[in-house]
């Protein structure tokens, strides 16, 4: 239990604008949850947060990591901060902590099937691209 | 001082060249926002192909963005730091973005000879580039950008971008840069 308490990182409940994803993450769970597009000018203010709460989980624990996206537009520099997000789950992934990616999105637009793909081809964990009908 | 009936004059210029949206001003960053709302609601309007409208939004995105980062790092003023944006459909329907602005006549140089450098890579030596880019190490500059945009804008061009300056008196010139989606 005293392990457990050490482990505790405050969840991070960001709600989206017309251009930042609603972005969410449960600790607990050792999930993270994100949705909408993202093209805020700087990208930085919004994703240092999440990208430091990954560090401290992946820096806690063993627990495994699972990112839950629905992603729609990115523009180059949310890009660029989601990449550094997959490297360090690369990085845990090489030292064989259990973390994995499932990327939903509308079967009608292939641009976001793409940029998931494009992903993935850096990634050697898990990485799970979802088309969705709804 | 211009006219009423100018306006006329414009309204035939803009339809004539089925130009679907511009703006010249000072831009913001909920400027740029808005415009880009305005310009998802046309393409839903005309019904344009989910990865079309994609493809006009983001190249519409990063050129606007990009001169915002360029003016803020150049410390640029209000009226310097203005851009001016036009979204319009070409002769044989496909859309075209074009976004100008004013730059140092060096850096404008420097611009034009890299948009001619990207127009001489296919489309796998310009996804090799921009994943090279993108696993470069960041700046550490807020306003430094990932260097992604222009390759971005190439990879989602069907034809080569085209750019041009206009050198205006002292050291400055207007770059301006145009995309055919």
């Amino acid at each position: 239990m005293t392990e457990e308490a050490t482990m505790i990182i405050d969840d991070l409940c960001i709600p989206g604008t017309q251009s930042t994803p609603d972005i969410r993450t449960d600790g607990a769970a050792g999930r993270i949850f994100m949705q909408g597009d993202s093209y805020p000018e700087n990208t930085l203010e919004l994703f240092g947060p999440v990208i430091s709460w990954v560090e401290r989980y992946l820096e806690t624990g063993d627990r495994p990591l699972t990112l839950e996206l629905r992603l729609i537009y990115l523009n180059t520099s949310s890009i660029k901060a989601m990449m550094d997000i997959f490297d360090l789950l690369e990085v845990a992934h090489g030292k064989s902590r259990i973390v994995a990616v499932t990327w939903y999105y509308d079967s009608r637009n292939e641009r976001v099937a793409e940029l998931a793909g494009e992903f993935r081809e850096d990634c050697s964990f898990p990485f799970d691209i979802q088309p969705r009908n709804d | 001082m211009m006219e009423a009936s100018d306006l006329y004059s414009m309204r035939e210029y803009f339809t004539k060249q089925h130009i679907l949206l511009c703006f010249n001003g000072p831009i913001s960053r909920s400027l740029i926002e808005e415009i880009g709302n305005a310009l998802k609601n046309y393409l839903q309007a005309e019904r344009a192909q989910p990865s079309a409208a994609t493809d006009v939004f983001a190249t519409y995105i990063e050129m606007s963005q990009n001169i915002r980062h360029y003016s803020i790092n150049r410390g640029y003023g209000e009226q310097e730091a203005s851009a001016t944006v036009v979204i319009a459909r070409d002769e044989t329907g496909r859309y075209a973005v074009s976004a100008g602005n004013l730059v140092e006549a060096a850096d404008g140089r420097a611009l034009l000879a890299r948009v001619t450098a990207l127009a001489g890579l296919d489309k796998s030596q310009l996804k090799a580039a921009y994943k090279e880019q993108l696993h470069r190490p960041r700046s550490t500059e807020p306003h430094q950008g990932a260097g992604l945009g222009l390759l971005d804008i190439a990879r989602r061009s069907s034809a080569p971008m085209v750019a041009s300056l206009t050198e205006l008196t002292g050291e400055q010139a207007f770059f301006s840069l145009r995309a055919t989606i």
